[in-house]
């Protein structure tokens, strides 16, 4: 079908607003008579409360209101129903609150906060999982009989027949880092309650209709009386995808007070008390057939979830979803144990499990290639998925570009890094002066290429009993339209998709259009915003609100013109009969001449749609989770510097099966960005936890990728028109950094024959892998003055 | 952040006598970069804040082929990317202030800050103490003179005493050839996770000076005496390299940190310091 919106490049319709400073974030909020909350954690990450004394700071002037567990409920919630606002008697993490203080500035707040006294009895404490395995260990959740919280069993086919019969097997061992959302908006919330005693919150969620419940839950209030409104959000790949406790404590102390409170993060405490990347420990066995064809996968991994339980103890899913369905593999064993511990608490990050296991999954299949002395690409084209399949695990594969996204980096691979669609770019890329710059021979720089695949869900991902998005479509008489969607703008650019979807089905300009999504008073029903979901599901919904809406107007017109509403079609804020030049009106008109008659009518479309799929079976966890399944393929090529360890990505080519680009330009931001996070897991970013501690709190040492470091970027979009999807398109918000930390990792073997299992592949960690190699150990305090390698 | 007073002085004399009246309680605020920091995050909490960007006497760079360079505290890192006689006679401080920070940070941040706040990684204290830099510093009565040699103490402790101001830093005429070297996991906006400063000067084939300094593996800068003295007077071949460089190597006494580990920062001093010196020594 030929399109005037779908599938052009334009700029996201809020980035103006955004980039001059007019948007209006959480930090930006100001309510009349607003007071400032600063919470009180603990000194411990294991212990007892035996008192807490709070007196000195009620005293201070200023402060109106200091909150501990005493005077608050202690209802349990969060996603595994183990979390408190205020802690009363025990503490499991360094983020647990033990008071709260309202005041009227946040200096104040802090200064009251310095005079609570609380008296612990430190507990010992539990940093590993062995620790928290062993037999008579101290018990993190009294209430439980182990530290194990869940241990997930999954299979297909015969992994012991698949080994018996592989030609090559590989194994290696992983360990992978905590990492950070690192959003730009620090968490805030703003809480307030009216005369009724309603709640209303100005608040960052991704998830206003499960926080509604969630919150409902933990203050003891009707969730119809609790409404949500989301500011503008300044990142969150995840993170506010449960309730954490500084939430349900803003309501409190607004409870309490009466007035406005305002909680906002400092980025120590973000670092400290948001939840991190569910890290792991993982031992990954596997085989292939001389010709090539994988034969079986054996899985097991270890996670510390942390304190409590948020969704990093439920990552396995997707870390079983790559093992089991990434490539044909007919035999697969999955294992995975989720363990508490004193440590920080998981959650959600873009990619959810998926960056994980696709770095120990592709990192393994550049093994196999090696041990069957195949070529990389041909090795993984040998085993790549199809379309219109099913996996042993049940996924349906409608759409699948796999097999294109490999063979479109691989052809950027051969164009070299010297071509003339790199060349510029990488010469323009900011030389560290340590190794670049310098007049001497550089024996010590290697080279090298690597790949990497994705499988993501791109049509939703059942994780609830409703993957459900609602939403309505008014057209008023001047002809503007607007859209209210179920779902959550963070960035990612979907108000200005579902205009583009909105816009082209009813056929009228862009400019006409406005996006409502941030009130649950409003806006209908939504699960969240995550999965990269937004365009498949919402987009659905906003393409089914607008064809209703289309339908009244056409139903209008068709009187007006005297035709039958099949024979009219619209264009450019314009509605014509069919194969009749002549016969044209706007829609506006339409939409007047259908209000203001007696026995008027308003034009108001509306939408529904929950995708055709299943919850996975609670025991077997096989199942169609998502109605569509999104690819891609990176290739990476690195120069590495073997005597400092330094990698230089020199360029990554991501090409990614998107089913359709309703938006380019958004689809290569959602790539880049993606690839941006990537290359922080693949290099730089790792939250460094001892004791239960964060070591480095800040951006000066959690380092991201800025846009200084950032290598050229190719990005290809390979379109395979989904059929369920709006206009054919699949989600992509994830997929763009999943497989980097793989790619950079094969092209570092490929550079230098060393394989790295730890991720970020910091300069040491590189250069202590080298010295193995070399037969030596990184600890030696002496070293050789004429290092080659 | 704990409430201060804010003086903005407008000469040298006036800053110098609130100084005294405060007798160390007020801190002087240049670029503020490192010091807003440390203020927010409540490790100091000085009773006033003295604003010093006013100065005249503070600013202002002047170059002349005998008596050398001289350079206000408060020129900025900007500054020394961008000022003509420095990048022409001391391009090092250009190239080293090039990879500090950022191009906003390094319009606010100034070379007294960076010395003053004395860190161990401090990106400009290798390069000025290799180019022989002399501090100085105004107190009530007047001025003294201190090498940059002499100038740290230990990790955020300069030679300063309480009254006294950084004014300006003084740079003899540029003798043989300078560079420096930092390694940090990022290129940009990264503190040195080793910073290796070397010059030398060499006359007819043979080192008549050198000079080399170590950033972030010691409690201060450190100057690596023992290397300079296998250089100096000797030809610069890649045996003499090695030697010295494995010399700065076990001069250092690193730590371990969330930044690096000492058996890495040794490592890296000596590979910086070999690389460094044969860059230099290339005829
Ligand atoms: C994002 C970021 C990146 C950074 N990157 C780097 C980097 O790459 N390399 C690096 O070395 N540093 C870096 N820094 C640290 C800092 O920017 C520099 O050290 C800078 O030069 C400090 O100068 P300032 O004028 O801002 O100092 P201020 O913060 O104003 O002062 C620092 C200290 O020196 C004292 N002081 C300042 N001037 C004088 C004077 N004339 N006499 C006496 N005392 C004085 C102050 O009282 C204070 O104690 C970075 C900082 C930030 C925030």
């Amino acid at each position: 079908m030929p399109t005037s919106i779908i599938g052009k490049r334009i700029p996201k319709l809020d980035a103006p607003d955004k980039a001059t400073g007019r948007t209006t974030y959480g930090h930006d909020v100001r309510l009349p008579g607003m007071l400032h909350g600063r919470i009180l954690y603990t000194r411990h990450p294991h212990a007892r409360i035996l008192n807490i004394d709070t007196s000195k700071a009620e005293k201070l002037p200023g402060v109106r209101a200091v909150l501990t567990a005493a005077d608050n409920p202690q209802t349990k919630f969060g996603y595994g129903k183990d979390n408190t606002a205020f802690k009363g008697d025990k503490i499991r993490c360094l983020a647990d609150a033990v008071a709260a203080v309202a005041a009227i500035d946040p200096d104040i707040a802090a200064e009251a906060l310095s005079l609570i006294e609380v008296e612990y009895e430190p507990l010992p404490a539990i940093f590993t999982i062995a620790d928290a395995l062993a037999e008579g260990a101290p018990l993190i959740h009294t209430e439980r009989r182990s530290n194990r919280f869940h241990t997930y069993r999954y299979s297909h086919g015969d992994p012991d027949a698949g080994e018996a019969e592989s030609d090559v097997i590989v194994e290696a061992s992983y360990k992978l880092p905590y990492v950070s959302h690192a959003c730009m908006e620090t968490s805030v919330i703003v809480a307030q309650f009216d005369h009724r005693g309603h709640l209303t919150l100005w608040s960052t969620t991704q998830i206003p209709f499960l926080l509604q419940r969630d919150l409902s839950e933990a203050l003891d209030i009707p969730g119809s009386q609790i409404r949500i409104i989301q500011t503008a959000i300044g990142g969150a790949f995840g993170r506010g995808l449960d309730i954490y406790p500084y939430e349900p404590i803003a309501a409190l102390m607004a409870r309490k007070t009466g007035k406005p409170v305002r909680l906002s993060f400092s980025r120590h405490e973000e670092f400290m008390a948001a939840p991190v990347r569910q890290p792991a420990e993982v031992l990954v066995r596997a085989g292939a057939k001389g010709d090539g064809r994988l034969t079986f996968r054996d899985v097991a991994a270890d996670l510390d979830v942390g304190a409590y339980i948020s969704w990093g103890a439920v990552t396995p899913l997707v870390m079983m979803e790559t093992a089991a369905s990434l490539y044909r593999v007919p035999h697969v064993r999955f294992s995975a144990d989720c363990v508490y511990t004193n440590n920080p608490t998981t959650g959600a990050v873009r990619g959810y499990g998926n960056p994980q296991s696709t770095f120990f999954i592709e990192t393994i299949m550049d093994q196999l290639a090696e041990a069957l002395d195949m070529d990389q690409v041909d090795f993984r084209l040998r085993n790549a998925n199809i379309p219109n399949s099913e996996t042993p695990q049940g996924l349906i594969i409608t759409s699948c570009g796999l097999k294109e996204c490999l063979e479109a980096v691989a052809a950027a691979a051969d164009r070299g890094a010297e071509s003339e669609e790199w060349g510029a770019e990488i010469t323009n890329y900011q030389l560290p002066i340590t190794d670049y710059q310098l007049p001497i021979t550089k024996p010590h720089l290697k080279r090298g290429i690597g790949f990497a695949s994705t499988l993501n869900v791109g049509g939703g991902a059942r994780i609830y009993r409703s993957d459900g998005c609602g939403a309505t479509v008014k057209v008023d008489d001047f002809g503007h339209v607007t859209v209210v969607t179920g779902s959550t703008e963070i960035g990612q650019g979907s108000e200005t998709i579902l205009a583009q979807i909105v816009a082209e089905t009813l056929g009228t300009h862009l400019h006409d259009i406005t996006v409502i999504n941030s009130d649950t008073d409003v806006k209908p029903w939504d699960v969240g915003v995550h999965a990269s979901r937004t365009t498949f599901i919402a987009g659905n919904a906003a393409y089914l609100a607008a064809v209703d809406a289309r339908g009244q107007i056409f139903e209008t017109a068709a009187a007006m013109f005297g035709v039958s509403a099949d024979n009219l079609i619209a264009g450019g804020g314009k509605i014509k009969v069919k194969d009749d030049e002549n016969r044209v009106m706007s829609l506006s008109k339409a939409v007047r001449k259908r209000h203001f008659r007696e026995d008027g009518q308003v034009v108001i479309g509306e939408g529904w749609y929950d995708p055709p799929t299943k919850l996975v079976d609670k025991d077997t966890y096989k199942g169609n989770i998502s109605a569509a399944y999104g690819f891609g393929s990176q290739m990476a090529e690195v120069e590495v510097d073997t005597e400092t360890g330094h990698v230089r990505v020199l360029r990554l080519a991501c090409a990614n099966d998107v089913g359709r680009a309703i938006n380019p330009m958004a689809v290569e931001g959602q790539i880049e960005g993606g690839a941006q996070m990537g290359l922080g897991y693949a290099l730089t970013e790792e939250v460094l936890v001892k004791d239960g501690r964060v070591l480095n709190p800040d951006f000066l040492d959690y380092r991201l990728f800025t846009s200084a470091d950032m290598p050229a970027i190719e990005t290809i979009i390979v379109e395979t028109d989904d059929p369920g999807g709006p206009f054919g398109a699949k989600g992509v918000g994830e997929m763009g950094g999943t497989p980097t930390a793989a790619a950079i990792a094969n092209a570092i073997y490929d550079a230098i024959g060393v394989r790295l299992t730890q991720l970020p592949m910091t300069p040491e960690r590189v250069l202590a892998a080298l010295d193995k190699k070399r037969g030596k150990e990184q600890t030696l305090a002496k070293f050789d003055s004429t290092l080659t390698c | 952040m704990k409430p201060f007073d804010h003086y903005s002085p407008k000469t040298l004399p006036e800053a110098l006598d609130l100084l005294a009246q405060m007798n160390g309680r007020a801190r002087v605020n240049a670029g503020g970069t490192d010091l807003m920091l440390k203020m927010k995050a409540g490790f100091l909490q000085p009773e006033a804040i003295i604003n010093i960007k006013r100065l005249p006497e503070l600013k202002g760079v002047t170059y002349d082929e005998t008596a050398g360079l001289t350079m206000g505290a408060l020129t900025t890192l900007r500054d020394l990317t961008r000022t003509a006689v420095i990048r022409d006679h001391y391009p090092v401080l250009a190239q080293a202030a090039g990879l500090m920070a950022s191009e906003q940070i390094r319009s606010f941040a100034t070379v007294g800050g960076n010395l003053c706040n004395a860190s161990p990684s401090a990106d400009l204290a290798p390069p000025l103490m290799v180019l022989g830099g002399t501090a100085v510093i105004a107190h009530q009565n007047g001025v003294r003179e201190l090498s940059l040699d002499d100038f740290f103490l230990g990790p955020g402790q300069s030679a300063l005493k309480p009254g006294e101001l950084l004014k300006e830093i003084h740079l003899p005429p540029p003798t043989g050839q300078t560079v420096y070297l930092k390694q940090s996991p990022r290129a940009y906006m990264d503190i040195a996770v080793v910073g290796v400063a070397v010059r030398l000067h060499q006359v007819n084939g043979r080192c008549r000076e050198a000079r080399v300094v170590l950033g972030a593996v010691a409690p201060i800068p450190l100057r690596a005496r023992e290397a300079e003295a296998v250089l100096e007077e000797n030809l610069v071949d890649n045996g003499r390299i090695a030697q010295a460089a494995q010399i700065a190597a076990d001069a250092c006494t690193p730590i371990d940190d969330v930044r690096g580990s000492a058996w890495y920062r040794q490592r890296m001093v000596q590979v910086l310091t070999r690389r460094g010196l044969t860059a230099l020594a290339a005829p």
